[in-house]
């Protein structure tokens, strides 16, 4: 998006007098707070993390499964599922370093459990009312013998919609931050768009 | 009337609370914002909401304790001379009032499992979703099945929402991926 070379390349500080809109602050003497440099790398190897979330990775990630699968019948649910597992995988970024967990989970990844949840859920509701139901209407799926008990319908938006939804906002949530602005390697966004 | 626990239980989240509120150093601000939200996980699951508690102790302790740490690695920590923060006087009488406010109606609410409380006394709603929840549903924790069963559009929405905010941050950072391809 920004590879349209209108920008110097890998330019840091910003022009005086540009009307940029991003917020980068201009390296002004008097300024108090700087932005540190985006190459510096920030991650520090410790055997001690490491080693701590290799053991409670599995079971934090079997922990948000059981509580996105299993919801329906006890406490929890998709949504604390979802974060779960999202947080599962911040916590391996930060032992192992954000970079190769950012570079195993690829964008593909992220993008197609926000989006894909997303459209799961649109399609469960969407679905009985093109047929002539009602939105999300769980028992349509009942009546045409396709599932027996309106459970797995609302297993359908739970588990295939809001948990997907939430782990991949959360991941994603947490790659841009860490991406920092302007975005690492990237061309600097100037004035026009 | 309440229990050691209980009472140790409150102290604890007051304390972090207020702590979070007073301490200069932002790395601290988080450490101990993170031990609040454990306390009112804790104090959730005491009241027997523990669909809340493991909400609260996910995102409240674990992703946002995470995320706001991220920041601070990005960006630049002052040196505080100071450990506490100094209480501005203005700020502080506005507070005592809404405080004083919201404690005055504390005794008016109904005693916690009372069965006279409005939500658990109102027979259209609260008793219709227990005593119709798993036959209209199918599942056996009430929360899910008014979650994902008679309340389904909320959740719809909701569900946009959080899903929105993804797409919002790419807009407001100016980007299209969330990772580097």
């Amino acid at each position: 998006m920004s590879e349209d070379g209108n920008g110097t390349a890998h330019k840091r500080e910003t022009d005086g007098g540009s009307d940029s809109p991003n917020f980068v602050p201009t390296d002004g003497a008097e300024s108090a707070v700087s932005v540190p440099d985006d190459d510096e790398d920030t991650y520090v190897e410790s055997q001690v993390i490491m080693s701590t979330v290799r053991v409670v990775a599995p079971f934090s990630l079997t922990y948000g499964l059981f509580l996105m699968f299993h919801g329906a019948d006890t406490p929890g649910g998709s949504f604390q599922g979802g974060a779960i597992i999202g947080a599962t995988v911040l916590m391996v970024a930060f032992a192992f370093g954000i970079e190769p967990t950012r570079a195993w989970l690829r964008n593909r990844t992220v993008v197609a459990l926000a989006a894909g949840g997303t459209a799961v859920f649109v399609l469960v509701g969407l679905i009985p009312l093109l047929a002539g139901g009602r939105f999300l209407e769980h028992h349509f799926y009942v009546d045409i013998g396709l599932i027996d008990t309106p459970k797995w319908g609302l297993e359908a938006i739970e588990v295939g919609g809001v948990a997907p939804i939430v782990a991949g906002v959360v991941i994603g949530m947490f790659f841009l931050i860490a991406a920092g602005w302007p975005p690492e390697g990237e061309t600097e966004v100037t004035g026009d768009e | 009337m309440i229990s050691a626990f209980e009472a140790v239980l409150f102290a604890f989240v007051v304390t972090t609370a207020v702590t979070t509120a007073l301490l200069r150093d932002v790395l601290a601000v988080i450490v101990v914002f993170a031990a609040y939200s454990l306390g009112m996980a804790l104090f959730y699951a005491f009241l027997l909401a523990p669909d809340v508690a493991m909400t609260e102790a996910a995102i409240g302790a674990g992703v946002t304790t995470l995320l706001l740490l991220l920041t601070l690695v990005k960006t630049v920590r002052e040196d505080e001379d100071r450990t506490f923060e100094r209480p501005n006087l203005p700020a502080l009488v506005v507070f005592g009032g809404l405080l004083a406010v919201l404690l005055a109606t504390v005794s008016r609410f109904p005693a916690v499992g009372s069965a006279e409380a409005p939500a658990w006394a109102n027979p259209a709603v609260t008793q219709y979703y227990i005593e119709n929840a798993f036959t209209d549903a199918g599942v056996e924790n009430a929360v899910s099945a008014v979650l994902a069963g008679y309340r389904a559009f909320d959740t719809f929405g909701e569900a946009v929402v959080v899903f929105a905010a993804g797409v919002s941050i790419l807009i407001v950072l100016q980007r299209e991926v969330f990772t580097r391809e």
